[in-house]
């Protein structure tokens, strides 16, 4: 289908057999599969070039060590073949309008300058192209071309360009065989009749800048936890090897500092993040794992460990006994850097002994809490949905009715309605999906 | 492709990043594999199960005309499913397909042995294509969905799953042990985060179920037989109190059996004194009005609670976990009971306020001047009871000092456990438990809702601890999964069952008393008796074929040449070294 | 490598197993996933149930030069198929009768129970048959 006859296919959707997912992570995408298999049409609407949202980023997840591209990429095909599944990725939600049974969505698809129905994902134009900018998909840590996917299982298997980046020279243009790129492509818009909306829009990372005292941005050797995931991944920018970033040398000594941009009432982030005391302990592990014979020292400072989940608390456990993970109670008050071997001070109290402690680590990853997205208040005002105290969308009856907003037919799931771990964000997203398929099946009538 | 033509076999292994080719060396396993009998093509790829990696696979059977495929990756438990479409969508038969684990079996749990990890990878691989060669299509059955829920439990979790179910227009039957709705959520006050009373959820649940048309309640009552397959269950429900049995065919089920509250005999004193009570009774005493200290019926001045009772128990098995709702709503009440009480004072190890608004909690009881102080694990609580009432002595992590407290009343943070009867629970519905005794999901991340039995879907406290929320989340999970085969109408069913070459059948009886299923009986065909299988019945153990001494009964997808020819692969010329070639 | 010096130096224990999709099938994931190291010494073939390891498999395996056999399924009372694997331990019995009955250490055969949660358990009776082969020395080749 060419993007002309898509459009014009999406603005006449049947709204009682259609629901809208804003959203492509791993919560939005279950949310479209669950509706999608019982018969209903989805559209769902990504605003970045692919779908697979911050779990793609990912190397390993919590309590089994799985590896998230493993797991998550056959669902990855499984979303784009669906056959009632219409992705809109590179698209943006700017308006809705109506109610349940009836909403009237603008959808707005930024030009990718690539034809989707032409681009076969084989990478040709990717040497052609002589602009370098960091990837964002890995943290900035890689690069990548004005012409570029992300990542390898980008879904679609399309490519995008970078308008901001692109300098117009026309050499991709050339090396396309099969004529793909349009960089004269305008964005354009279209309004979608839907019945029913999940809203799946997931989390922003806290910017660890914020705690000047913990030394990120100014000393090399301090990283975020998302770019140490990219660092230990094999399709990362240094192909799974973990090293830090001032000499390449492989950090002999670790520390993890938890609770950064989490439970801090001054810095506007009052709650717990839900995740990084897991994702902290399973970052520490893996560096004993990948390297048992460098790696000496991993030590975590943490304030409570919040291993709630299934398997979770055994998995704290295995850290100690098994991989020997050293764990300081302890908020860190702050850092400094040896100038001459690069090497970072941690300085803090260990609370439950009373001492004051400075560690040396080669490397140090601050374990950053998540945010609401910035786009999350935007869509709750134009849905009309309350946002709670913290930024994320409110619900009014938790314990009977945890995805239902205050407007009916709308439906939230994953990190939109506060943090959550992948199962947690998964079981929201086939819930809402429940839901949804409730309202479509009724018609809109509540 | 027709069974009779010769096998020709494509082998792609996988480098799963750095997961596999990190230790086994791929490219050589790949190589090696070329040189196996019947292998048209051997290669390797970074990650199989990428848009790539599938698009591999088709591309070769295409251009080759392979007729097998073996794929050299991760567990089939996870990816089996997902490779099956690839080769389908290609033209070939999914049985035709063959999965090799390099990663849960060779890479990951050998990580310091590359060599012979490698050595076992090429084994496996040799293994593998040996029982391709020999594999054979077999038709895929469809059935149709009878359009009806079972749903097991009443507590919220059971009733958010047949209430959605019912609201989307389906028929949902709820089985409930006792003579009540709401589950142990009715013995709670109010919940966290918001403080709704819990009798309104459940009121509100319980009445709209038994408003629904569509949801039918069995009280009283549990599920006494189970029978069948995904999309035709048989199940018989025996009323507790009548006696009566009934009977009724569902599509899919949602076990929602949720958990019990620890009873914690032996543990601070429990038991000991009438003062000692769980955080379950004190919020039934909260339910049914106010809280008074159980020896004097009066309101108590100085209360103490202690966390994870029966929580985080390392080494002691079904206690391992954390449960997860204990520290929140254990901030929760002592806050609240701040209003009469002079002193409260939480003892805990960490503070696990990890939820929605669950700081919130936390940050109200620290601001009503509940005192927190974290006890040394090593070193717990200790308890001493004598005629002045309560003594509870321990060692305040944080200051390094020895602490005492005389509360009137002390709370025990009991437990999430599996509830009594789980046992039944996973024999009746071939649920697999994990380490904690609760059922385990298809898979921890990403099919949490689901089971490794084809049509059961779990939801709630049964699959782990949790709260109200996370348990109601999760019902309504489940509730899309069983919708979502309901409203299809019908589901593709394993094709792998027995049957009997009639030639080779003594009728000896052996495979009718093998069979767990009944599926197999013997009949006179043409004045001859010999075995039959019942198709519909078989679920495909292969007991019968492994029992029958005849070697009439094939077990499709598993038959004895299949398995011999691995044994064959392996020994026949695994070893250079080997006995019999010297 | 032509001396028997020499090969049994170098002789590594070859290990037939077949374990049930259910149980220690997902057991043996779950030492994989939790990265629980033991000997590469196993080979495992996937059953549905040990109710199909006929016992002529285990015997097989031994005739064509295994080292040893390890038959693993879930714990009496939690099979997938109700009662498979009681028909495995009835048989198992027989077959424990024949093998000794033919001269062959019994150490060299292993029915073991584990569970998809019991990864360390699997790990163990895979390090424990292991080191018993090891102990009986390679089979049947010492002769040839």
């Amino acid at each position: 289908m060419t993007e002309a006859e898509k459009l014009a296919t999406l603005s006449q959707m049947s709204p009682t057999q259609t629901a809208l997912v804003i959203g492509g992570g791993v919560s939005g995408m279950q949310a479209s599969l669950d509706l999608a298999d019982q018969g209903f049409n989805v559209v769902l609407v990504e605003k970045t070039p692919s779908i697979g949202g911050a779990m793609a980023m990912l190397d390993k997840t919590f309590p089994t060590l799985d590896c998230s591209a493993c797991i998550l990429t056959p669902k990855l095909s499984e979303v784009a073949r669906h056959p009632n599944i219409e992705l809109l990725t590179y698209s943006e939600v700017t308006g809705i309008s109506g109610q349940a049974g009836n909403f009237k969505v603008k959808v707005l698809r930024k030009a990718r300058k690539v034809l989707e129905d032409k681009c076969s994902g084989c990478g040709d134009c990717v040497e052609h192209c002589p602009i370098e900018i960091p990837n964002e998909f890995d943290q900035g840590l890689g690069f990548r071309r004005a012409v570029y996917v992300g990542f390898p299982q980008n879904t679609p298997l399309v490519y995008t360009i970078d308008d901001e980046n692109c300098i117009k020279c026309e050499m991709c243009v050339k090396a396309c065989e099969r004529e793909a790129i349009d960089l004269a492509m305008k964005d354009e818009e279209v309004e979608i009749p839907v019945g029913a909306i999940v809203v799946a829009t997931g989390f922003e990372l806290f910017d660890v800048s914020k705690y000047p005292r913990l030394g990120y941005g100014e000393y090399k050797n301090v990283i975020n936890a998302l770019e140490y995931e990219r660092l230990i991944n094999a399709a990362g920018p240094t192909a799974g090897h973990l090293l830090r970033m001032s000499d390449g040398k492989i950090p002999k000594s670790i520390g993890f500092v938890q609770c950064v941009g989490a439970r801090d009432v001054t810095n506007q982030v009052p709650y717990c993040a839900r995740v990084c005391c897991m994702y902290g302990i399973k970052n520490a592990v893996m560096a004993k794992e990948l390297q048992p014979d460098n790696v000496k020292n991993v030590t975590v400072y943490y304030a409570d460990i919040r291993a709630y989940g299934k398997g979770f608390e055994e998995f704290y456990n295995m850290a100690q006994t098994r991989f020997g993970i050293e764990f300081i109670r302890g908020r860190v008050g702050e850092v400094a850097e040896n100038p001459k071997t690069r090497n970072i001070e941690i300085r803090v109290e260990n609370t439950e002994t009373g001492e004051y402690l400075q560690h040396e680590h080669e490397l140090v990853v601050l374990c950053p809490g998540i945010l609401p997205p910035k786009e999350l208040r935007v869509i709750a005002s134009e849905l009309g949905v309350d946002v709670d105290s913290d930024g994320y969308l409110f619900v009014e009856h938790p314990a009977s009715n945890p995805v239902d907003t205050k407007v009916p037919g709308v439906f939230v799931c994953g990190c939109a309605e506060g943090p959550k771990d992948i199962p947690d964000s998964v079981a929201a997203g086939s819930a809402a999906a429940m839901r949804a398929s409730i309202t479509l099946a009724k018609g809109g009538e509540v | 492709m027709g069974s009779g033509e010769s096998p020709k076999v494509g082998v792609f292994v996988c480098h799963c990043g750095h997961n596999i080719a990190g230790t086994v060396n791929v490219e050589h396993v790949a190589e090696l594999a070329s040189e196996f009998p019947n292998v048209e093509l051997s290669t390797h790829f970074m990650f199989m199960c990428s848009d790539s990696g599938q698009a591999l696979i088709r591309e070769k059977i295409e251009e080759l005309g392979l007729n097998r495929v073996v794929v050299a990756s991760c567990s089939p438990r996870m990816h089996e499913p997902t490779f099956r479409k690839v080769v389908e969508e290609a033209g070939l038969n999914r049985y035709c397909f063959e999965q090799v684990n390099l990663r849960e079996h060779v890479s990951w749990c050998h990580m310091k042995e590359p060599e012979a990890a490698t050595q076992k990878a090429r084994d496996l691989v040799r293994m593998s294509v040996a029982r391709a060669s020999l594999l054979e299509p077999l038709e895929v059955k469809t059935v149709s969905v009878e359009p009806h829920a079972l749903v097991v439990g009443g507590g919220v979790s059971g009733l958010r799953a047949a209430l959605d179910i019912g609201d989307r227009g389906f028929r949902a039957t709820l089985v409930e042990r006792t003579g009540n709705l709401g589950g142990n959520l009715a013995k709670l006050s109010t919940l966290y985060p918001n403080n709704e009373p819990a009798k309104d959820v459940v009121d509100r649940m319980s009445l709209a179920a038994e408003a629904s048309e569509n949801v039918t309640i069995l009280l009283n009552s549990e599920v006494t037989n189970f029978d069948g397959h995904i999309g035709n269950f048989e199940v018989t429900v025996k009323n507790n109190v009548t006696e009566e049995e009934s009977e009724m065919k569902v599509g899919t089920v949602i076990v929602a059996t949720g958990f019990d509250p620890f009873e914690p005999i032996g543990y601070y004193g429990y038991g000991d004194s009438p003062d000692i009570i769980t955080l379950s009774a004190l919020e039934e005493m909260k339910r049914d009005g106010t809280v008074l200290r159980p020896s004097t019926a009066q309101p108590p001045k100085n209360v103490a609670f202690i966390s994870c009772v029966g929580s985080r128990e390392e080494g002691v098995k079904g206690h391992e976990h954390c449960s997860r709702y204990c520290c929140t709503a254990m901030a929760k009440v002592a806050a609240e009971l701040r209003e009469e009480a002079d002193e409260v004072l939480m003892l805990y190890d960490d503070i696990r306020t990890f939820g929605k608004g669950h700081e919130d909690v936390h940050r109200r009881a620290r601001q009503e001047h509940v005192i927190f102080s974290k006890y040394n694990k090593k070193k717990k609580p200790a308890v001493k009871i004598n005629d002045s009432g309560i003594m509870l002595k321990w060692n305040d992590v944080l200051s390094g000092e020895n602490c005492e407290f005389r509360p009137d009343m002390l709370v025990l943070a009991n437990a999430m456990v599996p509830p009594e009867g789980a046992d039944e629970v996973a024999k009746i519905f071939s649920l697999t438990r994990s380490a904690d005794g609760f059922f385990n999901e298809e898979h921890i991340k990403l099919a949490p809702l689901t089971t490794h039995t084809a049509g059961i879907m779990i939801a709630g406290a049964a699959q782990s601890a949790k709260s109200a929320t996370d348990s109601t989340t999760q019902a309504s999970g489940a509730a899309a999964k069983a919708v979502s085969l309901i409203a299809r109408g019908e589901v593709e069913i394993e094709s792998t069952v027995a049957s009997v070459i009639d030639e080779l059948c003594s009728a000896c009886h052996t495979c009718v008393t093998a069979c767990p299923y009944g599926a197999t009986s013997i009949e006179a065909t043409k004045g001859v008796e010999v075995a039959r299988v019942t198709e519909a019945k078989c679920h495909g153990c292969g007991t019968c074929a492994a029992g029958c001494p005849s070697g009439a009964i094939v077990m499709r997808h598993s038959t004895d040449d299949q398995i011999s020819s691995m044994i064959a692969a392996l020994l026949s010329s695994a070893f250079v070294h080997g006995g019999g070639e010297k | 490598m032509t001396t028997a010096a020499v090969e049994l130096k170098d002789w590594e224990p070859v290990i037939v197993a077949f374990c049930c999709n259910w149980c220690s099938y997902a057991g043996a994931d779950l030492a994989g996933t939790s990265r629980i190291q033991y000997p590469p010494n196993v080979r495992i073939i996937r059953v549905n149930c040990t109710g199909r390891v006929d016992p002529d498999f285990v015997l097989d395996a031994l005739d064509q030069g295994a080292d040893g056999v390890l038959v693993s399924g879930c714990h009496p009372g939690d099979c997938h198929y109700t009662s498979g694997n009681l028909k495995m331990r009835a048989r198992w019995a027989l077959l424990e009768t024949a093998i000794e009955g033919a001269g062959i250490s019994p150490d060299r055969v292993r029915l073991q129970w584990a569970s998809a949660s019991e990864g360390q358990r699997f790990a163990d009776g895979v390090k424990e048959l292991t080191e018993k082969v090891r102990k009986a020395g390679p089979f049947r080749r010492k002769w040839t």
